[in-house]
């Protein structure tokens, strides 16, 4: 055992490292993102001679313990990764020194980026003023929905301009337990979150403070909780993947959320609906209001350790600006890039038959200027969990007890909820520092 | 009392006793030295490390602030924890109360001669402990699913409940499914140590007590229980701590989550989101070591409790 412990470290020990001969690597957690990547290679390939890029599809998990663990143990790390938006504030807990990504702010000033890229999109990659990451994307919100069957409810998309107008025809239309007016989670935030930000509300302001107690807070979930809770609810959710499938044919759901990024999860997941499934914007919550929102999206940052951050910043603006190639990348994609000036491309313009031939590209486009910003923190996931929990305690009671007192349960459990994440916040002492 | 017999010719028949070589006294150390190297830098270090961030508050291993006890202060005052204590001794006592006599009972009647294929109702029953907890974690959150998942379309026709009940999404179900995946996967290891047990009980005892009366239920009572005792301590033991160290299954079957209203936190979990989520080492080593002291006070009163600290 000792012979063969002593020749396997040997062989080891003079083993020599594998040498990364790539100029630049990129991790990115989205297939599809690194099938669009290797397709624009080439052409950086011949503007750049001699350099070589290696673009490493990692899982998303994987994206943020790796890199987290290899930027504290100052291990090798890749020169450009993607990570999702919900993850990004973990990178910001420390020191600014110390966070892995390069400080971008002035490079994005001085390129002219913050005036061509949706400038909410940058809220969820800064920390104390300072920007780490370039968006990816804007994701901009729909409503997506079985055309066929709103058709045979007499259901007119076009006279819904309110949220209280939509919900008094879901009341009309949902029979529980068999179909809903919409896929709205009781327990999970997401579709909540859709209508905070929507109303500018959100966990945190441009500062970093918490903002889950603020009035925007507690009126939109004094909104949402009716809609999935007691008699007249009009929404329930019964989970993703193969379950989201079978419920969208079985038409259990008629409309649901749908940033771009869905579209195509939905094109994907659910072949049979093609054809039968349409887009319309959000009903605004007061007339002539914003008529969309934001859910999700991903950002790219250059690490400290990245050798060569000019030819690393060359590739973002190759990868995340190339006019044609992102125009190809949206017609497989469906994600919206975030420059405005990249909009005017056929490719936006082209109907889509699996959405009753609508234009699908131009509906987000109209829409996306007015994508809201979603502030983040190191302590995202915690205001979403403890948002989570404030959300059950007033379904649990709005189930009990109707409107009796409903008000001042949904004020004490925001506060309650706003007051924890302040509570874990103070004792982190870098986040306010430089601040 | 005899004398130890010195003369001259026992001390020459003696053999000599060598002078130790040099290379004799370092060979020991030599032999041990690889264990010794391997447990000094990854179980002594980190063990020692751990203790020390326990008092400092991290962002990651280079940012750190030494705080004394605030960690453990925080600790035991944050509502996350406790739900995570209460969450983790709820699984831990109806994983107990169900499995251990589950186990037990499965062992009993596949120890019976009268069970035909017992040996393949034995690898049936213990297979689902071959699998792993993430394999099984992924499996049953697809069984649990509302609607259309196994365990509601059954439920639904034989008792009559609602297709849409949310076992992974309403808080209050969480933890039975939780409680009932383990038990799939868990009852059938109990019972192969219940077996084994069964077989060392010796069968003249089991005779012995038909002459003088005993019932079946005496049999049970007075001949199998006491017989198989020590491995009732140990499947005890070891189902608790491995119950406090609940971690995949739930990660897995609540989508990387604590699940709603943090009804799947467990210990662990609380211990892996503030470390590896959040960053904070130093306060995830304070949970670390709550959980190793509150471990060792269960182990050493259950063995107090049962009998076997005396033994």
């Amino acid at each position: 055992m000792a012979g063969l412990a002593l020749a396997s470290g040997i062989y080891i020990a003079s083993r020599r490292e594998q040498k990364n001969t790539a100029d630049l690597r990129l991790w990115t957690f989205a297939k599809p993102h690194a099938d669009a990547y290797i397709k624009m290679l080439p052409d950086f390939e011949r503007k750049h001679p001699n350099k070589r890029i290696d673009v490493q599809i990692v899982a998303g998990e994987a994206v943020t313990s790796r890199l987290q663990a290899a930027f504290w143990s100052n291990l090798d790390v890749p020169d450009l990764v993607e990570v999702e938006i919900s993850w990004a504030g973990s990178f910001f807990r420390g020191r600014l020194e110390s966070i892995g990504f390069r400080d971008l702010t002035e490079r994005i000033h001085q390129t002219g980026l913050w005036e061509r890229i949706v400038q909410a999109r940058f809220a969820p990659y800064t920390t104390r003023g300072r920007i780490f990451g370039i968006p990816h994307d804007v994701h901009p919100v729909m409503l997506a929905y079985r055309r066929d069957l709103v058709e045979k409810l007499r259901i007119d998309v076009d006279a819904i301009r309110t949220w209280d107008e939509f919900v008094e025809i879901g009341r009309r239309v949902t029979i529980p337990g068999k179909r809903f007016m919409m896929e709205l989670p009781p327990a999970g935030v997401s579709s909540f979150e859709v209508m905070l930000f929507q109303r500018d509300g959100g966990y945190f302001d441009a500062q970093g403070n918490c903002t889950l107690d603020n009035e925007i807070a507690v009126q939109t979930m004094r909104y949402y909780v009716p809609l999935v809770a007691g008699k007249h609810r009009i929404g329930n959710d019964l989970g993703g993947g193969q379950i989201f499938t079978r419920a969208l044919e079985d038409g259990y759901y008629l409309f649901m959320v749908a940033p771009d990024w869905r579209t195509k999860v939905i094109e994907q997941d659910v072949p049979k609906v093609g054809g039968r499934m349409a887009l319309m914007p959000l009903p605004a919550f007061t007339p002539g209001g914003r008529r969309t929102s934001t859910w999700g999206g991903t950002m790219i940052g250059i690490t400290k350790r990245c050798a060569d951050p000019e030819l690393a910043w060359e590739l973002i603006m190759h990868l995340y600006l190339n006019k044609e190639a992102l125009a190809q990348q949206f017609r497989n994609t469906n994600i919206l890039p975030p420059a405005r000036d990249l909009w005017d491309h056929p490719a936006y313009d082209e109907p889509r038959p699996f959405w009753s031939h609508q234009p699908l590209g131009r509906l987000y486009a109209s829409l996306a200027p007015q994508t809201p910003p979603q502030y983040t923190s190191p302590y995202i996931s915690l205001a979403k969990a403890k948002l989570s929990e404030a959300l059950i305690a007033c379904v649990d009671y709005y189930n009990r007890y109707g409107e009796r007192g409903f008000d001042g349960f949904v004020r004490q459990q925001m506060e309650r909820a706003a007051a924890e994440v302040r509570r874990q916040m103070r004792r982190n002492p870098y986040l306010h520092e430089n601040a | 009392m005899k004398t130890p017999d010195l003369s001259a010719e026992t001390v020459a028949t003696q053999p000599r006793r060598k002078r130790p070589h040099r290379g004799d006294k370092i060979a020991p150390y030599l032999f041990v030295a690889p264990f010794l190297i391997l447990f000094l830098v990854f179980g002594a270090y980190p063990l020692i490390k751990s203790v020390i961030l326990a008092f400092y508050i991290t962002s990651g291993p280079r940012d750190q602030v030494f705080v004394g006890l605030e960690n453990f202060r925080f600790l035991f005052t944050d509502p996350d924890f406790w739900k995570a204590v209460r969450n983790t001794v709820m699984y831990t006592v109806w994983s107990l109360a169900l499995q251990v006599p589950l186990g037990l009972g499965l062992a009993i009647l596949l120890n019976s001669r009268w069970v035909k294929g017992r040996e393949f109702f034995r690898l049936a029953f213990f297979s689902p402990n071959l699998v792993g907890q993430v394999f099984v974690g992924v499996l049953f959150s697809v069984l649990f699913v509302p609607q259309y998942g196994l365990v509601n379309r059954f439920l639904h026709a034989t008792v009559g409940t609602p297709l849409d009940m949310r076992w992974l999404a309403e808080p209050s179900l969480v933890m039975p499914a939780l409680v009932l995946t383990s038990l799939w996967m868990y009852v059938g290891m109990h019972m192969v140590y219940f077996l084994a047990g069964l077989q060392t009980v010796e069968r003249e005892l089991y005779e012995a007590a038909t002459i003088d009366g005993a019932n079946s239920w005496g049999q049970f009572w007075h001949v199998t229980l006491p017989g198989i005792r020590h491995v009732l301590i140990f499947v005890v033991i070891i189902s608790t701590i491995g119950s406090f160290q609940l971690f995949e299954l739930p990660w897995v079957m609540l989508g990387r989550s604590p699940g709603p209203d943090g009804a799947g936190l467990t210990i662990v979990m609380y211990l892996y989101i503030n470390g590896y989520v959040s960053g904070d080492l130093g306060y995830a080593s304070a949970v670390g070591w709550t959980l190793a002291l509150g471990l060792l006070v269960v182990s050493l009163l259950q063995l107090r409790l049962s009998g076997a600290w005396k033994e």
